[in-house]
Protein backbone atom coordinates (compact mmCIF):
# COMPACT_ATOMS: atom_id res chain seq x y z
CA UNK A 1 0.00 0.00 0.00
CA UNK A 2 2.45 1.89 1.22
CA UNK A 3 4.78 1.51 -1.46
CA UNK A 4 1.85 2.20 -4.40
CA UNK A 5 1.17 5.24 -3.10
CA UNK A 6 4.44 6.64 -2.99
CA UNK A 7 4.62 5.23 -6.86
CA UNK A 8 1.65 6.88 -7.38
CA UNK A 9 2.77 10.10 -6.22
CA UNK A 10 6.47 10.12 -7.87
CA UNK A 11 4.42 9.33 -11.23
CA UNK A 12 2.10 12.34 -10.80
CA UNK A 13 4.92 14.45 -9.83
CA UNK A 14 6.60 13.56 -13.30
CA UNK A 15 4.22 14.35 -14.86
CA UNK A 16 2.96 17.54 -13.59
CA UNK A 17 6.68 19.09 -13.07
CA UNK A 18 8.53 20.34 -15.13
CA UNK A 19 9.05 24.56 -15.49
CA UNK A 20 7.84 24.76 -18.74
CA UNK A 21 4.01 23.23 -17.69
CA UNK A 22 4.13 25.49 -14.66
CA UNK A 23 4.69 28.75 -16.58
CA UNK A 24 1.80 27.46 -19.40
CA UNK A 25 -0.46 27.21 -16.90
CA UNK A 26 0.31 30.63 -15.56
CA UNK A 27 0.52 32.04 -18.35
CA UNK A 28 -2.94 30.80 -19.27
CA UNK A 29 -4.77 31.98 -16.16
CA UNK A 30 -3.52 35.17 -16.77
CA UNK A 31 -5.18 35.13 -20.50
CA UNK A 32 -8.08 34.47 -18.68
CA UNK A 33 -7.99 37.49 -16.08
CA UNK A 34 -6.98 39.81 -19.09
CA UNK A 35 -10.19 39.32 -20.67
CA UNK A 36 -12.19 38.63 -17.92
CA UNK A 37 -15.23 41.04 -17.87
CA UNK A 38 -15.70 41.53 -22.03
CA UNK A 39 -17.10 38.22 -22.03
CA UNK A 40 -20.39 39.13 -20.40
CA UNK A 41 -21.00 42.21 -23.42
CA UNK A 42 -24.43 42.82 -24.21
CA UNK A 43 -25.95 46.59 -26.10
CA UNK A 44 -24.48 48.97 -27.10
CA UNK A 45 -22.15 50.86 -24.27
CA UNK A 46 -24.33 53.41 -21.72
CA UNK A 47 -20.47 54.98 -20.57
CA UNK A 48 -17.26 54.69 -22.83
CA UNK A 49 -13.87 56.14 -22.28
CA UNK A 50 -11.59 55.69 -24.94
CA UNK A 51 -8.11 56.76 -23.59
CA UNK A 52 -9.32 59.84 -21.23
CA UNK A 53 -6.57 61.48 -19.49
CA UNK A 54 -6.39 64.30 -17.09
CA UNK A 55 -3.66 65.98 -16.07
CA UNK A 56 -2.91 69.07 -13.58
CA UNK A 57 0.27 69.95 -14.86
CA UNK A 58 2.51 66.65 -14.42
CA UNK A 59 0.39 64.88 -11.78
CA UNK A 60 -1.34 62.43 -14.13
CA UNK A 61 -4.77 62.22 -11.90
CA UNK A 62 -6.06 59.84 -14.95
CA UNK A 63 -3.68 58.97 -17.29
CA UNK A 64 -5.26 56.75 -20.91
CA UNK A 65 -8.14 55.78 -19.00
CA UNK A 66 -10.29 53.12 -21.72
CA UNK A 67 -13.78 51.55 -20.31
CA UNK A 68 -17.07 50.65 -21.16
CA UNK A 69 -20.28 50.33 -19.35
CA UNK A 70 -23.31 47.95 -20.32
CA UNK A 71 -26.65 48.57 -19.79
CA UNK A 72 -27.76 47.30 -16.48
CA UNK A 73 -24.85 46.48 -15.24
CA UNK A 74 -23.78 47.24 -11.36
CA UNK A 75 -20.00 48.40 -11.47
CA UNK A 76 -17.68 49.38 -8.62
CA UNK A 77 -14.87 51.57 -9.69
CA UNK A 78 -12.23 50.65 -6.93
CA UNK A 79 -9.26 52.00 -5.98
CA UNK A 80 -7.28 53.56 -3.02
CA UNK A 81 -7.63 57.63 -1.86
CA UNK A 82 -5.81 60.01 -5.14
CA UNK A 83 -6.56 56.52 -7.46
CA UNK A 84 -8.19 59.27 -9.83
CA UNK A 85 -12.26 57.75 -9.19
CA UNK A 86 -13.65 61.68 -8.44
CA UNK A 87 -11.71 63.13 -11.10
CA UNK A 88 -13.02 60.25 -14.02
CA UNK A 89 -16.66 60.72 -12.51
CA UNK A 90 -16.31 64.44 -12.78
CA UNK A 91 -15.78 63.90 -16.33
CA UNK A 92 -17.98 61.76 -16.86
CA UNK A 93 -20.45 64.35 -15.91
CA UNK A 94 -19.06 67.17 -17.02
CA UNK A 95 -18.00 69.21 -14.79
CA UNK A 96 -14.01 68.60 -15.71
CA UNK A 97 -12.70 68.37 -19.06
CA UNK A 98 -10.33 65.73 -20.16
CA UNK A 99 -6.93 66.79 -21.30
CA UNK A 100 -7.05 64.16 -23.94
CA UNK A 101 -9.13 60.82 -24.95
CA UNK A 102 -12.90 61.13 -25.60
CA UNK A 103 -15.98 60.10 -23.49
CA UNK A 104 -19.17 59.49 -24.64
CA UNK A 105 -22.27 58.76 -22.54
CA UNK A 106 -25.73 57.13 -24.44
CA UNK A 107 -23.52 57.83 -27.54
CA UNK A 108 -23.51 61.67 -27.47
CA UNK A 109 -21.20 63.92 -24.98
CA UNK A 110 -21.14 63.85 -20.98
CA UNK A 111 -22.34 67.34 -21.25
CA UNK A 112 -25.71 66.92 -23.24
CA UNK A 113 -26.43 63.42 -21.94
CA UNK A 114 -26.32 64.91 -18.10
CA UNK A 115 -28.81 67.92 -19.35
CA UNK A 116 -31.28 65.62 -21.00
CA UNK A 117 -31.58 64.08 -17.49
CA UNK A 118 -30.09 60.58 -18.79
CA UNK A 119 -27.76 60.00 -15.61
CA UNK A 120 -28.69 61.07 -12.07
CA UNK A 121 -25.30 61.61 -9.75
CA UNK A 122 -24.41 61.83 -6.13
CA UNK A 123 -21.53 63.73 -5.70
CA UNK A 124 -18.55 62.75 -3.02
CA UNK A 125 -18.45 66.88 -2.99
CA UNK A 126 -22.34 67.59 -4.27
CA UNK A 127 -23.59 69.86 -1.30
CA UNK A 128 -27.26 70.50 -0.49
CA UNK A 129 -28.83 74.05 -0.33
CA UNK A 130 -28.90 75.21 3.46
CA UNK A 131 -31.69 76.42 5.49
CA UNK A 132 -34.17 74.70 3.19
CA UNK A 133 -36.41 71.57 4.61
CA UNK A 134 -35.44 68.45 2.92
CA UNK A 135 -38.73 68.27 0.91
CA UNK A 136 -38.24 71.50 -0.26
CA UNK A 137 -35.05 70.41 -1.69
CA UNK A 138 -35.98 67.30 -3.19
CA UNK A 139 -38.97 69.04 -5.05
CA UNK A 140 -36.60 71.94 -6.31
CA UNK A 141 -34.62 69.38 -7.73
CA UNK A 142 -37.22 66.84 -8.94
CA UNK A 143 -38.56 70.07 -11.02
CA UNK A 144 -35.20 70.42 -13.13
CA UNK A 145 -35.36 66.83 -14.07
CA UNK A 146 -36.56 66.42 -17.47
CA UNK A 147 -38.13 63.09 -16.35
CA UNK A 148 -39.37 63.22 -12.60
CA UNK A 149 -40.44 60.74 -10.08
CA UNK A 150 -43.20 61.88 -7.81
CA UNK A 151 -41.62 63.64 -4.83
CA UNK A 152 -43.12 61.43 -2.30
CA UNK A 153 -41.91 58.12 -4.21
CA UNK A 154 -38.41 59.56 -3.65
CA UNK A 155 -38.28 60.55 -0.03
CA UNK A 156 -39.29 57.34 0.68
CA UNK A 157 -36.69 55.47 -2.32
CA UNK A 158 -33.49 57.05 -0.17
CA UNK A 159 -35.61 56.42 3.00
CA UNK A 160 -35.71 60.46 4.10
CA UNK A 161 -39.58 60.79 4.62
CA UNK A 162 -39.55 60.15 8.41
CA UNK A 163 -37.34 63.83 8.41
CA UNK A 164 -38.47 65.75 5.33
CA UNK A 165 -39.87 68.59 6.57
CA UNK A 166 -36.57 69.06 8.68
CA UNK A 167 -34.10 71.52 7.41
CA UNK A 168 -31.17 70.14 5.21
CA UNK A 169 -28.56 71.95 7.48
CA UNK A 170 -29.77 70.18 10.78
CA UNK A 171 -29.04 66.80 9.51
CA UNK A 172 -26.64 63.94 10.36
CA UNK A 173 -23.38 62.81 8.10
CA UNK A 174 -25.37 60.06 7.10
CA UNK A 175 -28.74 61.71 6.60
CA UNK A 176 -27.17 64.33 4.60
CA UNK A 177 -25.89 61.34 2.53
CA UNK A 178 -29.59 59.77 1.76
CA UNK A 179 -30.91 63.38 0.92
CA UNK A 180 -28.05 63.51 -1.74
CA UNK A 181 -29.35 59.76 -2.76
CA UNK A 182 -32.16 61.11 -3.07
CA UNK A 183 -31.25 64.37 -5.69
CA UNK A 184 -29.77 61.46 -7.65
CA UNK A 185 -32.55 59.07 -7.88
CA UNK A 186 -34.97 61.81 -8.50
CA UNK A 187 -35.62 61.63 -11.83
CA UNK A 188 -36.36 58.75 -14.28
CA UNK A 189 -32.51 58.27 -14.87
CA UNK A 190 -31.05 55.50 -16.80
CA UNK A 191 -27.68 55.66 -15.35
CA UNK A 192 -27.08 56.61 -11.78
CA UNK A 193 -23.26 57.51 -10.41
CA UNK A 194 -22.48 57.19 -7.25
CA UNK A 195 -19.23 58.68 -6.22
CA UNK A 196 -18.31 56.90 -2.17
CA UNK A 197 -22.26 56.96 -1.27
CA UNK A 198 -22.17 55.79 2.07
CA UNK A 199 -19.06 57.59 3.33
CA UNK A 200 -20.01 58.79 6.56
CA UNK A 201 -22.94 56.22 7.16
CA UNK A 202 -23.43 53.73 9.47
CA UNK A 203 -22.96 49.64 9.06
CA UNK A 204 -26.69 49.75 9.57
CA UNK A 205 -27.52 52.77 7.26
CA UNK A 206 -25.20 51.29 4.42
CA UNK A 207 -27.15 48.04 4.58
CA UNK A 208 -30.61 49.88 4.01
CA UNK A 209 -29.07 52.27 1.49
CA UNK A 210 -28.07 48.96 -0.44
CA UNK A 211 -31.26 47.59 -0.38
CA UNK A 212 -33.09 50.71 -1.39
CA UNK A 213 -29.94 50.51 -4.58
CA UNK A 214 -30.73 47.17 -5.75
CA UNK A 215 -34.67 48.16 -6.15
CA UNK A 216 -33.33 51.07 -8.23
CA UNK A 217 -30.89 48.81 -10.33
CA UNK A 218 -33.80 45.82 -10.53
CA UNK A 219 -35.40 48.49 -12.45
CA UNK A 220 -32.76 48.11 -15.38
CA UNK A 221 -30.79 50.86 -14.87
CA UNK A 222 -27.37 50.91 -14.91
CA UNK A 223 -25.34 52.00 -11.63
CA UNK A 224 -21.28 53.14 -11.27
CA UNK A 225 -20.44 53.54 -7.68
CA UNK A 226 -17.11 54.60 -7.18
CA UNK A 227 -15.22 53.40 -3.39
CA UNK A 228 -13.03 52.34 -1.18
CA UNK A 229 -14.88 50.13 1.09
CA UNK A 230 -13.95 46.64 -0.27
CA UNK A 231 -16.74 44.16 0.75
CA UNK A 232 -19.20 46.80 -0.62
CA UNK A 233 -17.90 46.67 -4.39
CA UNK A 234 -17.98 42.86 -3.41
CA UNK A 235 -21.18 42.69 -2.69
CA UNK A 236 -22.72 45.24 -4.67
CA UNK A 237 -21.15 44.92 -7.77
CA UNK A 238 -21.62 42.56 -10.98
CA UNK A 239 -18.47 43.89 -12.41
CA UNK A 240 -15.42 45.48 -10.34
CA UNK A 241 -12.88 47.95 -12.29
CA UNK A 242 -9.97 48.33 -10.20
CA UNK A 243 -8.43 51.53 -10.81
CA UNK A 244 -4.88 52.88 -9.30
CA UNK A 245 -2.17 56.18 -10.41
CA UNK A 246 -5.21 57.07 -13.11
CA UNK A 247 -4.84 53.20 -15.07
CA UNK A 248 -7.23 50.52 -15.06
CA UNK A 249 -5.81 47.80 -13.25
CA UNK A 250 -8.25 45.01 -13.84
CA UNK A 251 -11.49 44.53 -15.05
CA UNK A 252 -14.27 41.68 -13.94
CA UNK A 253 -16.53 39.91 -11.51
CA UNK A 254 -15.61 39.96 -8.19
CA UNK A 255 -14.67 36.54 -7.90
CA UNK A 256 -12.26 37.23 -11.20
CA UNK A 257 -10.59 39.63 -9.39
CA UNK A 258 -9.94 38.00 -6.19
CA UNK A 259 -8.30 34.85 -8.90
CA UNK A 260 -6.23 37.80 -10.24
CA UNK A 261 -4.66 38.82 -7.45
CA UNK A 262 -4.12 35.26 -6.01
CA UNK A 263 -7.71 34.28 -3.66
CA UNK A 264 -5.91 32.23 -0.88
CA UNK A 265 -3.18 32.54 1.03
CA UNK A 266 -1.09 29.36 1.82
CA UNK A 267 1.56 29.41 4.64
CA UNK A 268 3.59 26.34 6.61
CA UNK A 269 7.12 26.18 7.44
CA UNK A 270 9.57 23.97 5.67
CA UNK A 271 13.52 23.97 5.95
CA UNK A 272 15.62 24.15 3.57
CA UNK A 273 13.90 26.03 1.58
CA UNK A 274 14.36 26.48 -2.35
CA UNK A 275 12.89 29.54 -3.81
CA UNK A 276 13.76 28.63 -7.31
CA UNK A 277 11.72 25.87 -6.72
CA UNK A 278 8.53 27.66 -5.08
CA UNK A 279 8.80 30.46 -7.87
CA UNK A 280 7.89 28.34 -10.40
CA UNK A 281 4.99 26.62 -8.38
CA UNK A 282 1.49 26.57 -10.32
CA UNK A 283 -1.01 29.95 -9.78
CA UNK A 284 1.76 31.23 -7.81
CA UNK A 285 1.49 34.88 -7.39
CA UNK A 286 3.20 36.26 -4.32
CA UNK A 287 5.90 34.71 -2.60
CA UNK A 288 7.36 35.50 1.22
CA UNK A 289 10.07 33.43 2.40
CA UNK A 290 11.18 34.34 6.21
CA UNK A 291 13.70 32.04 7.54
CA UNK A 292 11.83 28.38 7.04
CA UNK A 293 8.26 30.33 6.86
CA UNK A 294 6.66 30.27 3.46
CA UNK A 295 4.21 32.73 2.74
CA UNK A 296 2.18 32.30 -0.64
CA UNK A 297 -0.50 34.06 -2.71
CA UNK A 298 -2.26 31.87 -5.20
CA UNK A 299 -4.63 31.69 -7.93
CA UNK A 300 -5.33 27.90 -7.61
CA UNK A 301 -4.35 26.99 -3.58
CA UNK A 302 -4.94 23.18 -4.53
CA UNK A 303 -2.68 22.80 -7.39
CA UNK A 304 -0.31 24.71 -5.32
CA UNK A 305 0.14 22.66 -2.58
CA UNK A 306 -0.07 19.44 -4.20
CA UNK A 307 2.98 20.42 -6.45
CA UNK A 308 4.69 21.07 -3.14
CA UNK A 309 3.70 17.46 -2.17
CA UNK A 310 4.86 15.98 -5.23
CA UNK A 311 8.19 17.49 -5.31
CA UNK A 312 8.62 15.31 -2.47
CA UNK A 313 8.50 18.14 0.39
CA UNK A 314 6.55 17.91 3.82
CA UNK A 315 5.81 21.31 5.01
CA UNK A 316 4.56 21.75 8.75
CA UNK A 317 1.82 23.72 9.62
CA UNK A 318 0.15 23.99 6.76
CA UNK A 319 -2.21 26.74 6.48
CA UNK A 320 -5.07 27.87 3.71
CA UNK A 321 -6.89 30.81 4.03
CA UNK A 322 -9.42 32.75 1.67
CA UNK A 323 -7.96 35.98 0.87
CA UNK A 324 -10.71 38.89 0.67
CA UNK A 325 -11.13 41.43 -1.91
CA UNK A 326 -9.07 43.63 0.14
CA UNK A 327 -6.30 41.45 -0.01
CA UNK A 328 -6.43 41.19 -3.73
CA UNK A 329 -6.92 44.95 -4.43
CA UNK A 330 -3.69 45.52 -2.04
CA UNK A 331 -1.77 42.88 -4.21
CA UNK A 332 -3.37 44.38 -7.87
CA UNK A 333 -2.44 48.42 -6.48
CA UNK A 334 0.94 46.39 -4.82
CA UNK A 335 1.95 44.82 -7.81
CA UNK A 336 1.14 48.06 -9.99
CA UNK A 337 3.12 50.32 -7.68
CA UNK A 338 6.51 48.01 -8.13
CA UNK A 339 5.60 47.55 -11.41
CA UNK A 340 5.69 51.41 -11.22
CA UNK A 341 8.97 52.21 -9.33
CA UNK A 342 10.83 49.50 -11.77
CA UNK A 343 9.45 51.71 -14.48
CA UNK A 344 11.09 54.88 -13.05
CA UNK A 345 13.75 52.85 -12.15
CA UNK A 346 14.63 52.15 -16.00
CA UNK A 347 14.14 55.43 -17.20
CA UNK A 348 15.70 57.51 -15.28
CA UNK B 1 -36.50 79.64 -17.46
CA UNK B 2 -38.58 77.71 -15.68
CA UNK B 3 -35.82 76.00 -13.80
CA UNK B 4 -34.43 79.50 -12.73
CA UNK B 5 -37.51 80.38 -11.31
CA UNK B 6 -38.08 77.65 -9.41
CA UNK B 7 -34.15 78.15 -8.17
CA UNK B 8 -35.47 81.93 -7.30
CA UNK B 9 -38.40 81.01 -5.56
CA UNK B 10 -36.74 78.71 -3.35
CA UNK B 11 -33.84 81.45 -2.87
CA UNK B 12 -36.30 83.78 -1.73
CA UNK B 13 -37.79 81.25 0.56
CA UNK B 14 -34.60 81.49 2.48
CA UNK B 15 -34.49 84.64 2.34
CA UNK B 16 -37.43 85.04 4.22
CA UNK B 17 -36.78 82.35 6.50
CA UNK B 18 -33.20 83.60 7.51
CA UNK B 19 -33.67 87.66 9.14
CA UNK B 20 -30.69 88.27 10.43
CA UNK B 21 -29.05 90.23 7.31
CA UNK B 22 -31.46 92.57 7.97
CA UNK B 23 -29.78 93.84 11.51
CA UNK B 24 -26.78 94.86 8.65
CA UNK B 25 -29.00 96.16 5.79
CA UNK B 26 -31.92 97.97 7.64
CA UNK B 27 -30.83 98.50 11.50
CA UNK B 28 -27.26 99.70 11.04
CA UNK B 29 -28.70 102.69 8.45
CA UNK B 30 -31.79 103.07 10.35
CA UNK B 31 -29.64 103.65 14.12
CA UNK B 32 -27.25 106.28 12.13
CA UNK B 33 -29.93 108.33 10.55
CA UNK B 34 -31.90 108.45 13.89
CA UNK B 35 -28.73 109.70 15.75
CA UNK B 36 -27.63 111.89 13.15
CA UNK B 37 -29.68 112.99 10.87
CA UNK B 38 -31.22 115.57 12.50
CA UNK B 39 -28.14 117.13 14.62
CA UNK B 40 -26.57 118.48 11.65
CA UNK B 41 -27.91 121.78 10.04
CA UNK B 42 -25.20 122.61 7.38
CA UNK B 43 -26.11 121.17 3.90
CA UNK B 44 -24.46 118.16 2.04
CA UNK B 45 -24.38 117.97 -2.01
CA UNK B 46 -26.84 121.19 -2.32
CA UNK B 47 -29.70 119.73 -0.22
CA UNK B 48 -30.38 119.52 3.65
CA UNK B 49 -28.28 117.45 5.95
CA UNK B 50 -31.23 115.17 6.41
CA UNK B 51 -31.97 114.79 3.12
CA UNK B 52 -28.49 113.72 2.05
CA UNK B 53 -28.27 111.41 4.65
CA UNK B 54 -31.70 110.25 3.77
CA UNK B 55 -30.06 109.33 0.71
CA UNK B 56 -26.39 107.94 1.43
CA UNK B 57 -27.58 105.62 4.53
CA UNK B 58 -30.38 104.19 2.27
CA UNK B 59 -27.37 103.49 -0.02
CA UNK B 60 -25.08 102.13 2.56
CA UNK B 61 -28.08 99.62 3.93
CA UNK B 62 -28.91 98.92 0.00
CA UNK B 63 -25.15 98.23 -0.99
CA UNK B 64 -23.84 96.49 1.72
CA UNK B 65 -26.84 93.89 1.91
CA UNK B 66 -26.36 93.20 -1.74
CA UNK B 67 -22.54 92.74 -1.22
CA UNK B 68 -21.27 90.99 2.16
CA UNK B 69 -23.91 88.52 2.47
CA UNK B 70 -24.54 87.20 -0.90
CA UNK B 71 -20.49 87.36 -1.37
CA UNK B 72 -20.32 84.92 1.68
CA UNK B 73 -23.13 82.78 0.75
CA UNK B 74 -21.63 81.83 -2.53
CA UNK B 75 -18.40 81.43 -1.46
CA UNK B 76 -19.92 78.87 1.11
CA UNK B 77 -22.28 77.24 -1.01
CA UNK B 78 -19.37 76.94 -3.66
CA UNK B 79 -17.30 75.39 -0.69
CA UNK B 80 -19.99 73.13 0.10
CA UNK B 81 -20.34 71.64 -3.59
CA UNK B 82 -23.89 72.98 -3.65
CA UNK B 83 -23.39 74.91 -7.47
CA UNK B 84 -21.79 71.89 -8.73
CA UNK B 85 -24.80 69.71 -7.78
CA UNK B 86 -27.03 72.18 -9.49
CA UNK B 87 -24.59 71.75 -12.70
CA UNK B 88 -25.50 67.95 -12.55
CA UNK B 89 -29.45 69.52 -13.71
CA UNK B 90 -30.64 70.78 -16.82
CA UNK B 91 -30.22 74.02 -15.32
CA UNK B 92 -28.34 76.58 -18.05
CA UNK B 93 -24.78 77.18 -16.23
CA UNK B 94 -25.45 80.85 -15.71
CA UNK B 95 -28.94 80.16 -13.46
CA UNK B 96 -27.08 79.92 -10.14
CA UNK B 97 -25.63 83.79 -10.95
CA UNK B 98 -29.27 85.21 -12.53
CA UNK B 99 -30.73 83.95 -9.42
CA UNK B 100 -28.49 85.32 -6.96
CA UNK B 101 -28.64 88.35 -8.33
CA UNK B 102 -32.55 88.57 -8.78
CA UNK B 103 -32.44 87.79 -5.21
CA UNK B 104 -30.11 90.62 -4.34
CA UNK B 105 -32.46 92.82 -6.16
CA UNK B 106 -35.07 92.29 -3.43
CA UNK B 107 -32.48 92.41 -0.68
CA UNK B 108 -31.92 95.94 -1.24
CA UNK B 109 -35.41 97.34 -1.03
CA UNK B 110 -36.07 96.75 2.59
CA UNK B 111 -32.78 99.26 3.49
CA UNK B 112 -33.89 101.14 0.85
CA UNK B 113 -37.59 101.58 2.10
CA UNK B 114 -36.59 101.98 5.95
CA UNK B 115 -34.44 104.71 5.27
CA UNK B 116 -36.79 106.82 3.00
CA UNK B 117 -39.53 106.17 5.27
CA UNK B 118 -37.32 107.33 7.70
CA UNK B 119 -36.28 110.58 5.86
CA UNK B 120 -39.91 111.20 4.92
CA UNK B 121 -41.43 110.83 8.75
CA UNK B 122 -38.67 111.60 11.08
CA UNK B 123 -35.95 113.73 9.11
CA UNK B 124 -38.58 115.90 7.60
CA UNK B 125 -37.66 115.85 3.83
CA UNK B 126 -40.73 116.60 1.58
CA UNK B 127 -40.54 115.30 -1.96
CA UNK B 128 -42.72 115.52 -5.33
CA UNK B 129 -43.74 111.60 -5.91
CA UNK B 130 -41.61 111.46 -9.05
CA UNK B 131 -38.56 112.28 -6.42
CA UNK B 132 -39.06 109.62 -4.33
CA UNK B 133 -39.73 106.91 -7.01
CA UNK B 134 -36.11 108.37 -9.42
CA UNK B 135 -34.65 108.49 -5.92
CA UNK B 136 -35.42 105.31 -4.89
CA UNK B 137 -34.32 103.67 -7.73
CA UNK B 138 -31.18 105.14 -8.38
CA UNK B 139 -29.86 103.89 -4.90
CA UNK B 140 -31.78 100.75 -5.83
CA UNK B 141 -29.41 100.29 -9.30
CA UNK B 142 -26.58 101.84 -7.28
CA UNK B 143 -26.69 99.22 -4.76
CA UNK B 144 -27.48 96.36 -7.08
CA UNK B 145 -24.42 96.65 -9.36
CA UNK B 146 -22.66 95.00 -5.84
CA UNK B 147 -24.42 91.92 -6.26
CA UNK B 148 -22.28 91.31 -9.35
CA UNK B 149 -19.04 92.37 -7.23
CA UNK B 150 -20.51 89.54 -4.63
CA UNK B 151 -20.27 86.85 -7.12
CA UNK B 152 -17.02 87.77 -8.63
CA UNK B 153 -15.64 87.72 -4.54
CA UNK B 154 -17.56 84.53 -3.60
CA UNK B 155 -16.42 82.61 -6.56
CA UNK B 156 -12.89 83.26 -6.24
CA UNK B 157 -12.29 82.93 -2.45
CA UNK B 158 -12.88 80.87 0.65
CA UNK B 159 -15.43 81.62 2.50
CA UNK B 160 -12.77 82.21 5.21
CA UNK B 161 -11.29 84.83 3.00
CA UNK B 162 -14.04 86.13 1.77
CA UNK B 163 -15.33 87.65 5.60
CA UNK B 164 -12.16 90.25 5.35
CA UNK B 165 -11.86 90.65 1.70
CA UNK B 166 -15.84 91.76 1.79
CA UNK B 167 -15.56 94.07 4.72
CA UNK B 168 -12.45 96.16 3.20
CA UNK B 169 -14.41 96.26 -0.24
CA UNK B 170 -17.41 97.41 2.09
CA UNK B 171 -15.86 100.56 3.88
CA UNK B 172 -13.40 101.53 0.97
CA UNK B 173 -16.81 102.01 -1.07
CA UNK B 174 -18.55 103.18 1.82
CA UNK B 175 -16.28 106.05 3.17
CA UNK B 176 -14.91 107.32 0.12
CA UNK B 177 -18.04 106.80 -1.32
CA UNK B 178 -19.07 109.04 0.97
CA UNK B 179 -21.86 107.65 3.13
CA UNK B 180 -21.09 108.05 6.06
CA UNK B 181 -20.39 111.64 5.70
CA UNK B 182 -19.28 113.96 2.83
CA UNK B 183 -15.73 113.51 1.71
CA UNK B 184 -13.42 116.63 0.99
CA UNK B 185 -10.37 117.89 -0.53
CA UNK B 186 -8.30 115.28 -2.56
CA UNK B 187 -10.60 112.32 -0.80
CA UNK B 188 -13.39 114.00 -2.05
CA UNK B 189 -11.52 114.03 -5.90
CA UNK B 190 -10.81 110.26 -5.46
CA UNK B 191 -14.41 109.59 -4.25
CA UNK B 192 -16.00 110.88 -6.97
CA UNK B 193 -14.85 108.01 -9.13
CA UNK B 194 -16.96 105.66 -7.02
CA UNK B 195 -20.33 104.20 -7.82
CA UNK B 196 -21.47 104.98 -4.32
CA UNK B 197 -20.79 108.75 -4.63
CA UNK B 198 -22.46 108.17 -8.24
CA UNK B 199 -25.54 107.17 -7.00
CA UNK B 200 -25.69 109.50 -3.77
CA UNK B 201 -24.75 112.34 -6.10
CA UNK B 202 -27.79 111.44 -8.26
CA UNK B 203 -30.13 111.03 -5.59
CA UNK B 204 -29.70 114.35 -3.94
CA UNK B 205 -29.51 116.18 -7.46
CA UNK B 206 -33.16 114.72 -8.21
CA UNK B 207 -33.72 116.03 -4.55
CA UNK B 208 -32.07 119.21 -5.05
CA UNK B 209 -33.82 119.78 -8.29
CA UNK B 210 -30.29 120.43 -10.25
CA UNK B 211 -29.46 118.72 -13.50
CA UNK B 212 -27.81 115.22 -13.27
CA UNK B 213 -24.70 114.92 -14.97
CA UNK B 214 -24.35 112.22 -17.55
CA UNK B 215 -20.84 111.53 -16.21
CA UNK B 216 -22.35 110.29 -12.93
CA UNK B 217 -25.02 108.03 -14.89
CA UNK B 218 -22.09 107.02 -17.08
CA UNK B 219 -20.26 106.07 -14.00
CA UNK B 220 -22.67 103.89 -12.16
CA UNK B 221 -23.16 102.04 -15.87
CA UNK B 222 -18.54 102.09 -15.99
CA UNK B 223 -18.81 100.38 -12.37
CA UNK B 224 -21.26 97.71 -13.77
CA UNK B 225 -19.18 96.76 -16.13
CA UNK B 226 -15.43 96.74 -14.21
CA UNK B 227 -18.40 94.30 -11.66
CA UNK B 228 -19.94 92.24 -14.79
CA UNK B 229 -16.46 91.90 -15.77
CA UNK B 230 -15.09 90.95 -12.67
CA UNK B 231 -17.47 88.14 -12.17
CA UNK B 232 -17.32 86.62 -15.39
CA UNK B 233 -13.77 86.12 -14.78
CA UNK B 234 -13.88 84.61 -11.66
CA UNK B 235 -16.47 82.19 -12.77
CA UNK B 236 -14.71 81.12 -15.71
CA UNK B 237 -11.33 80.65 -14.12
CA UNK B 238 -13.07 78.52 -11.31
CA UNK B 239 -15.08 76.58 -13.80
CA UNK B 240 -13.21 73.29 -13.22
CA UNK B 241 -13.43 73.55 -9.26
CA UNK B 242 -16.93 74.32 -8.62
Amino acid sequence: MNQHGTGYRTARRADYGGAASIDRDYQSDQNDQSTAGYGAAGGTPVVSFVNVSKHYGSLKAVDGLSLDLRPGETVALLGPNGAGKSTSLDMLLALRKPTSGKIQMFGSDPYHAVKSGRVGAMLQSGGLMPEVTVRELVTLVTGLHPKPEPVDTTLKRAGIAQFADQRVDRLSGGQTQRVRFALAICGKSELIVLDEPTAAMDVETRRLFWNSMKEEVAEGRTLLFATHYLEEADQAADRILVINRGRLLADGTPAEIKARAGAKRLSFRLDQVNEQFLLGLPGLVNLEVRSDVVQIQSGDSDATLYAILDAGYRPREIEVSSLGLEQAFIAITAEDDRANGNNNGETN
Amino acid sequence: MAGILALTRVEFRRLLRNRRYLIFTVGFPVVLYLLVANRVSTTAYGVSFAAYYMVSMAMFGAFSGALTGNAQRISQEKKDGWIRQLRLTRLPANAYVVSKVIVSMATTVPAIAAVLLLGRFYGHVHLQAWQWLATAVTIWFGATIFAALAVAIGYRYQPDQVQPIALVVYFFFAILGGLWFPMTGFLQKVGELTPTYDAVKIGTDVIGNAAVSAGLAIGLLVWLGIFLALATVSVRATAETV
